[in-house]
């Protein structure tokens, strides 16, 4: 269908098989409206580029030529940077240090994204059938996890899981009278580190997936789903067949930006090492960016590992777009 | 990435610019200026600050002196994103450890011609050495604080225990505390308490680091610190039931709600414990009687050679006042701020005031202790190796029943990375 009427207007969907409904093709005026307007698009975004180049644009540059520099805390303060051009790059790919932060890094992103849309997709649905009441509630209590600072949250959930005086280690201990947890340390273990992060980045990252989900649901036409009930398409089949494709898009995109921001998560891991935890077991890109740079006065070899994940996270950006694209296309 | 360098500069401006200066237009003009001071954590009492900020406006007429405390976690960090920024703070106090890694970096106002005003040779001498480079002054001394031991007198004397006089008596005290009360610390000893440990390792004969020509050896596998690390675990094993992976701030918690027994920290710790019910921080006056204190015990008796903390402060290089800055900074140093120190049980920057201390059991511990108090390595660098936690890992990894000598050299070799890069 595609093939053979490359020249007429995107169809609408008809019930008659073969049927296409298309607008009447005299006039047009939009279209000529469209190449008259010419420099006026350009006008209206030339605002956005001007207020990106300097708050985006600038610092990137900024920061790839730092990458190549030897810059230490006496650069900062004013004394002549040195090129060294690519050595910072050759130490950091040459730095098993580097590729354990990273392969931690995209594990942790990986198994939050997943985690989070599963949950945020079940939510999401659910919200669809509550009564009024209840999703007013979950609305509100989702609204206020998502507006909770990042370095709060961790903070509040930091003091949850404390060895001492904690509420989750008092509740298994004395609720279920699991012994083995007095004085448990939660953090010590990265793997049981990585499981607290990854409950404050899940809790901080459902609201928004789920919300946009839910906004997505509500377009899923209500007939369609109602014919293949009546022939016959259980629970999951519906979704399956029915709502996904529908909501793919929106799937796509929500997955592409918990992907960005899970690998870039910084302030969940920082405060959390503060808490507890062994800092050179559980850095994360973000993390070891910062410690590199600011905390170690490093900034040549925290720029190269800022531009190397830059470059990293635009790569993953472009697929998903293209991919979007793509879908939007057919 | 971008968006992670924003997020990285974000959260430590976040964190950093709790209050943003109100502003100095005129840039050579000291008339109704604002000077800004930072304070590190809570060891400077409220009466000499309100005495900086009473005397420095009664001065200078019009202008102001605004106190911004700072917390000491990630302090090395701040610094240098707000130093180096156009909205720097004009006097800063920063770690006497961590003041080199700024006057080597330019980021202090150069206060050679103010040595003498500021107190000269009676300004502490290996405080000064810390703020001095390329013999140049950049930062004066603060205070020193020492650290002390902490007991209950009560379960002390309960264990059937004395107060220890050498360093293993102090471990199996703390061991014995521990085993006639169980679930409670003999010695709270959280993981990522490094300076308590650093007693351990120079009183059997180790370094953390020695210069060897121009470059550092750093010394925690050497057989001596390995000895006085395997002490270290030793006492977190058998003494603490500290958190293996938690830092040492609030020891006033444990002491209070009766979970610790015994801890070794800092002088001004005292004034945590004995804090009002009500305050901000609570502690528990009631233990006043109880609460006992001496100074931690050498290797042969006598006073151990323990961590001399403490802190430098200077005027930032960028600072848009400095005139105003160094007059904040002479109050700073003057007798009457400084017996503020002294009489909250820090040791006080001027030789001169060491009798401010008083005679009581902590003054005399503070003495004792004060008297053979050690310095991290001399090193630029070192504030680096503060600031990438090496010692906090390598010490939690101890804690947890870790094998000492492949730890030791690890982290020896992490600390030569930093310190000869």
């Amino acid at each position: 269908m595609t093939t053979v009427d490359q020249d007429l207007e995107p169809a609408a969907p008809s019930a008659v098989e073969g049927e296409r409904l298309t607008a009447p093709s005299g006039g047009k005026p939009q279209r000529r409206g469209r190449r008259a307007a010419g420099f006026t698009p350009y006008a209206l975004i030339t605002p956005a580029i001007i207020v990106l180049a300097a708050i985006v644009g600038w610092p990137l540059v900024q920061l790839i030529i730092t990458s190549f520099q030897e810059f230490g805390r006496a650069q900062v303060f004013g004394a002549p940077p040195s090129w060294v051009w690519f050595d910072n790059y050759i130490d950091v790919f040459t730095d098993p240090v580097f590729y354990g932060v990273l392969g931690r890094t995209l594990l942790f992103a990986g198994a939050c994204v997943a985690v989070t849309m599963v949950l945020s997709t079940l939510i999401a649905l659910m919200l669809v059938r509550l009564p009024k009441g209840f999703r007013m509630l979950l609305t509100v209590g989702m609204l206020l996890a998502w507006a909770m600072p990042a370095l709060t949250a961790t903070i509040v959930w930091g003091w949850m899981f404390d060895t001492a005086y904690g509420v989750i280690n008092y509740a298994l201990v004395n609720w279920f009278g699991l012994a083995e947890f007095d004085q448990h340390q939660w953090l010590i273990n990265p793997l049981s580190f990585f499981m607290v992060a990854g409950i404050i980045v899940v809790w901080g990252a459902v609201p928004f997936a789920a919300f946009t989900l839910y906004a997505g649901l509500t377009q899923v036409p209500g007939e369609v789903l109602e014919a293949a009930q009546l022939d016959g398409a259980g629970g999951f089949a519906r979704f399956r067949l029915i709502i996904f494709p529908y909501l793919k898009p929106i799937f796509m995109i929500v997955t592409m930006l918990q992907v960005i921001w899970d690998l870039k998560v910084f302030t969940q891991i920082f405060a959390l090492q503060d808490i507890g935890g062994i800092r050179a077991q559980t850095n994360t890109l973000g993390v070891y960016i910062y410690q590199t740079s600011i905390a170690g006065g490093d900034f040549g070899h925290g720029g190269a590992i800022a531009v190397i994940t830059a470059v990293l996270l635009m790569a993953i950006s472009i697929y998903y777009i293209r991919q979007v694209l793509k879908e939007e296309e057919l | 990435m971008r968006k992670l360098g924003i997020v990285a500069l974000g959260a430590a401006a976040a964190l950093t610019l709790a209050g943003c200066a109100s502003g100095d237009a005129g840039g050579g003009s000291d008339e109704n200026a604002t000077i800004r001071v930072w304070l590190v954590g809570t060891d400077t009492p409220d009466t000499a600050r309100d005495y900086l900020v009473k005397t420095f406006e009664e001065e200078h007429p019009g202008s102001k002196l605004v106190i911004e405390e700072q917390a000491w976690d990630g302090l090395v960090d701040r610094l240098t994103t707000s130093l180096s920024g156009s909205d720097s703070p004009d006097v800063v106090e920063v770690g006497n450890t961590q003041a080199s890694a700024f006057t080597s970096a330019g980021a202090f106002l150069d206060l050679t011609d103010q040595y003498e005003d500021l107190g000269g040779d009676d300004l502490l001498p290996g405080f000064v050495e810390a703020g001095t480079y390329d013999g140049k002054f950049y930062a004066a001394p603060l205070y020193s604080g020492s650290r002390l031991v902490f007991y209950k007198k009560d379960a002390m004397e309960a264990a059937g225990q004395t107060v220890p006089t050498t360093l293993d008596e102090y471990v199996a005290t703390g061991a014995a505390l521990a085993a006639a009360n169980p679930g409670k610390s003999g010695i709270w000893w959280p993981g990522q308490d490094w300076r308590n440990a650093l007693p351990f390792i120079w009183e059997n004969g180790g370094e953390v680091a020695v210069p060897d020509g121009d470059k550092w050896d750093a010394q925690l596998s050497s057989p001596e610190s390995i000895k006085g690390l395997e002490e270290v675990q030793q006492a977190m094993a058998t003494a603490s039931v500290a958190p293996k992976d938690a830092n040492e701030t609030s020891p006033e918690v444990g002491f209070c709600d009766g979970t610790t027994l015994q801890l070794s920290a800092p002088s001004w710790v005292k004034f945590s414990i004995l804090a009002p019910v009500d305050a901000e921080a609570p502690g528990c006056p009631d233990q006043e009687a109880n609460l006992g204190v001496y100074a931690l015990p050498g290797k042969d008796g006598g006073a151990a050679q323990v961590f001399a903390g403490g802190s430098n402060i200077g005027v930032s290089a960028k600072s848009a006042h400095p005139d105003l800055a160094v007059d904040a900074l002479k109050i700073i140093l003057s007798d009457e701020f400084q017996t503020i120190y002294a009489e909250g049980g820090l040791v006080p920057a001027k030789l001169s005031l060491a009798d401010k201390l008083g005679t009581d059991e902590v003054a005399q511990a503070i003495a004792a202790a004060a008297g053979n108090a050690k310095l991290t390595p001399a090193s630029p660098r070192w504030a680096d190796v503060e600031a990438a936690r090496i010692l906090e890992d390598l010490f939690v990894n101890i804690a947890q029943g870790g094998d000492v000598k492949t730890l030791a050299e690890e982290a020896d070799k992490q600390i030569e990375d930093i310190l000869n890069s």
